[in-house]
Formats: C-alpha cells, sequence, structure tokens
C-alpha cells in the first residue's frame, strides 16, 4: 500500500521530470535504450528509500543516475555489470550520414570517453553545473571534476581539430558552421 | 555554428536528445521491475551456495537433458578409473575447503566450505575501492569486503545469511540444499559449474556417470598433477526477466574441474559463461577458483560460517539490501 502510494507521488513527479532525466540518462549511455535502462534503475533505487528520503528527490534521483553511469554498476546487478565491462570495446556502428556534421562527431567521442569523463561532460554541458555543482551531485573532489572535464575536453578538441583539417583537406576552406 | 567545442558539444547534445519524450509510467514499471527483482533475488539467494566459488551472476535452469557419455574406449575406461578412484576418496573430505577466485572485472571472492557450513565472500576488488552505504565505488582506499551469504548459526540453528557489508544490513533464508550432481534439470551458474561444497567425491561420479562431464586429460598445476574433468557445456535460454536485462537470448556455460587424482579433491575450478543471440553482443564470462584444504581446526571451521557483525539491521529479504 505504501508502495502504491510512492508510486503514484513518484510519477507525479515524473510528469515534469522525467524528459530531462531520460535525456541525461542517453548522454551518459549512448542510446535511448539503454538511458531508459539507466533510469528505470535509479528509479527503483529511489522507490526503495522513499519513505526514508529526505529531502529533494530530483537531487537524489540525479546523484543515482550519474553514479550508476559510472560506478554503480556494482549494485546494478552482477551480470549487467559484467556485460558493461566486457561491452566496453564495442561501440554502436557510426552512421556514415551523420559523419558530416562535427557536433555529431563530438557525441560519438563522448560516448567513447570513459565513463567519469562523460559523466562530468554532460554535467558541465548538459546540465549547465558548476565545477564545484558537479563535485557535489557526484560526490567527487573538485580537483577530480576538473581534471576529467580536462582530459575529455582535451580528447574532443583533438577530434574537432582532425575534423578541422579533414574538411578542409577535402572540400577546400570551408567554416565550420556550413 | 561556433567553432567552440564547448559550444559545439551543448548543440551537439541537444541535437543528440531532441524530441525525446519518456514514456508514461515510468514509476509503475520501476516497481513492476523492483517487484520482479525481488522475487529473482530470493531465488539466487537460494542458489547463492551454488554459486560459492563462481560469485554468480544468476541462476537459470538448464531445461535441456544430457547428452550420454562419451564413447571412446579411452574415455571409458579413463571414466572408470576416476570413479573407481572416488569410491574410496570419500574419507578424504574433512578438511576445510578454501577458494579464492579472480573473475572477469578485478572481482575477487573467497569461499570456505565445511560439512553443511559455507561462507562466500565477495570483496570490491582495488578498482572500486571503498564503498559508500549504497555501495557505490569510491575508486580509493584499496579492497574491501562487500557481501557475505552462505550460513549462518542463528539461536544454535543453521540458516541461511546474507550479510551486507556497506550498509550494515543482514537477512535469513532456508538453508539451500546443494545438487548432487551436475545431471539433469540443474542450477547453473555463472561462470562456472554446479559446485557443491561438500560430497565432491560423490558429486563427481553421479556427475561422471550422467555423463554431464568426463575426463579430458591430466594437467599439472603448481607442481602437482592433476585430473582435468570438462563438464559438457550447457545453454539455456535466457527468462524474460534476464533476457531483457542483458538484450540476450542464450546463455552458455562451461566448467572444468581440476582434481587431485588420489584423493579426488579440485584443487583448480574455472568457470566460463558466455551469452548470445542478442542484440546485446557476445560476452565472455570467466572465473577461476584455486582451492586449498585446510586442516578442520574450530579457527578453520569457524571460519565457514557466515557471522553477522553486532548492530546490523535485519531485513526481510535480499532486496532490501
Amino acid at each position: 500500500m505504501a508502495e502504491d502510494q510512492a508510486v503514484a507521488e513518484l510519477e507525479r513527479f515524473l510528469a515534469d521530470r522525467a524528459d530531462h532525466l531520460l535525456r541525461a540518462a542517453m548522454l551518459l549511455t549512448g542510446s535511448r535504450e539503454a538511458g531508459q535502462d539507466l533510469l528505470q534503475t535509479a528509479l527503483e533505487r529511489l522507490l526503495r528509500h522513499w519513505s526514508t528520503l529526505d529531502g529533494d528527490p530530483e537531487a537524489y534521483l540525479r546523484r543515482t543516475l550519474y553514479n550508476l553511469a559510472t560506478d554503480g554498476f556494482r549494485r546494478a546487478g552482477r551480470l549487467q555489470r559484467k556485460l558493461v565491462l566486457l561491452r566496453a570495446e564495442a561501440r554502436p556502428a557510426a552512421d556514415p550520414a551523420a559523419e558530416v556534421d562535427l557536433r555529431d562527431a563530438l557525441i560519438r567521442l563522448l560516448l567513447q570517453l570513459p565513463p567519469r569523463q562523460r559523466a562530468v561532460l554532460v554535467c558541465r554541458y548538459w546540465e549547465q553545473l558548476t565545477e564545484a555543482e558537479t563535485a557535489e551531485l557526484l560526490g567527487w573532489p573538485e580537483g577530480t571534476v576538473k581534471s576529467a572535464a580536462s582530459r575529455g575536453l582535451r580528447r574532443l578538441r583533438d577530434l574537432a581539430s582532425g575534423w578541422q583539417q579533414a574538411e578542409l583537406h577535402e572540400t577546400g576552406p570551408r567554416g565550420l558552421g556550413g | 555554428m561556433s567553432t567552440n567545442v564547448e559550444d559545439l558539444l551543448r548543440e551537439g547534445m541537444q541535437r543528440f536528445t531532441e524530441g525525446v519524450r519518456a514514456p508514461a509510467g515510468l514509476a509503475y514499471r520501476a516497481a513492476q521491475r523492483r517487484r520482479r527483482r525481488r522475487i529473482v533475488r530470493g531465488a539466487m539467494l537460494g542458489g547463492a551456495a551454488v554459486a560459492t566459488a563462481t560469485a554468480a551472476a544468476v541462476a537459470m535452469i538448464a531445461a535441456g537433458t544430457v547428452a550420454q557419455p562419451g564413447t571412446s574406449l579411452a574415455q571409458a575406461r579413463a571414466a572408470a578409473l576416476v570413479v573407481s578412484r572416488v569410491k574410496h576418496a570419500l574419507a578424504s573430505e574433512h578438511n576445510v575447503f578454501v577458494g579464492r577466485t579472480l573473475s572477469t572485472g578485478d572481482q575477487p571472492s573467497v569461499t570456505w566450505a565445511y560439512g553443511a557450513h559455507n561462507r562466500f565472500e565477495e570483496f570490491t576488488g582495488t578498482q572500486c575501492g571503498r564503498v559508500n552505504t549504497s555501495g557505490d565505488c569510491s575508486h580509493q582506499g584499496g579492497s574491501q569486503r562487500y557481501l557475505a551469504t552462505g550460513t549462518a548459526l542463528v539461536n544454535g540453528k543453521l540458516t541461511g545469511a546474507y550479510v551486507t557489508y556497506f550498509d550494515h544490513k543482514y537477512s535469513l533464508s532456508p538453508v539451500y540444499k546443494m545438487p548432487a550432481s551436475a545431471c539433469g534439470r540443474t542450477a547453473i551458474t555463472m561462470g562456472g559449474p554446479p559446485l557443491p561444497t561438500q560430497h565432491w567425491s560423490s558429486f563427481i561420479k553421479a556427475t561422471l556417470d550422467c555423463g554431464a562431464a568426463k575426463v579430458t586429460g591430466h594437467v599439472w598445476i603448481n607442481g602437482q598433477e592433476t585430473i582435468q574433468i570438462t563438464g559438457k557445456p550447457i545453454t539455456v535460454r535466457l527468462g524474460r526477466g534476464e533476457a531483457n536485462a542483458v538484450h540476450e537470448k542464450y546463455a552458455r556455460a562451461l566448467w572444468t574441474l581440476y582434481v587431485n587424482p588420489s584423493s579426488y579433491l579440485p584443487v583448480r575450478m574455472i568457470g566460463v559463461t558466455e551469452t548470445f543471440g542478442g542484440s546485446g553482443g557476445h560476452t565472455r564470462f570467466e572465473s577461476v577458483t584455486n582451492v586449498h584444504w585446510l586442516p578442520p581446526t574450530s579457527a578453520n571451521v569457524a571460519k565457514a560460517l557466515v557471522t553477522i557483525p553486532p548492530g546490523y539491521h535485519q531485513v526481510k529479504s535480499p532486496a532490501d539490501q
């Protein structure tokens, strides 16, 4: 009975926030399907603690979402955890049509970054959080957030630079925003 | 469009998620999944003792039948020799089993077993380090105890126990009964065979008799000659819940035991589980357990029981941990 009530309350909360949370989960996992799985897992955990939750459910849910995406797989089921590890090298095939846009290329590279770097970049550039807020959300030291963001961005910059050179080589001078 | 990478990234993120709407009923679905998981975890706790040496991920029921024993004469002779030796090995089973397991993903565990007592303890591993009260890794501080499952003495009665150290909780359940062999409808586990932790000799004999495993050679391990016994690969169709969770249709388990030729007690066990047939992509999980047998001193025997630390809070089932 208590759980039914919790579910109803959670549904009301999600009516406003689910889209944003699912989008963040997509960016953390790389696909809508995996994002939905991640969000569901975070929701399960939220339900488990609903009766004892002290404070904002969204803050708890977001933190859970990011923790699960980075290293919470220890609790997400052993088999799933192993699959995460085993699939670390396997990435979705690139869509040739999307190659033409650096923005898409950046997102593909983002999805190949280590989970912690990816989580930091999603916090910073999707959630628009400061480094201090990101550190608080993830429960990491601010220095860890800074270094993860810096490493992740460096890789993205390398890609952007390589992409620009390739574009110039193939098509002659052209603005990136073409 | 800006050439600044940060701006491009923001725009890319917007584009990647553009128009995505969350389906209705997410909370109801999460509640349903939670209920299903409770059921699965309850079943897993029952199977935990089976999985002691392999850190089981999921218990599955092999629906298929087991093939007949190998037909070659050499194979038959080898099996007969093993069976005759096994019959005389029962007296060697009064030592304490200690299995140290390393598996895919830096996940160490230790199994202690003596008679009907057993304790499987999993550690976080050095990559994960200390965990917080939700069980999340800190990546600092080195490996620590994560959970223990097996048997405990509660009010003088042997009972099943599941302890999670990170949140200071435990739950109790009936003691799981070990399978007598790996034949027929068998609980197979992630990465390994259905391993009993008592009556090894009769387990091996029954498993060889029914053809669920065969003698496949002699291997030297740590300066000791061992007999290699290989289980017949078992493929199972994953249950709907597991299949949905991992986006795969089938799991195949392969296992090998290396046993002492005189005592027929295991020296090493290797378990492999592969998943395939779905959109998730082929995966392989492997665990290796090195086994030692210690004299049954009171200190060693005591280690084969799960102890519930004082102050831990009892919950209804592992689903609440």
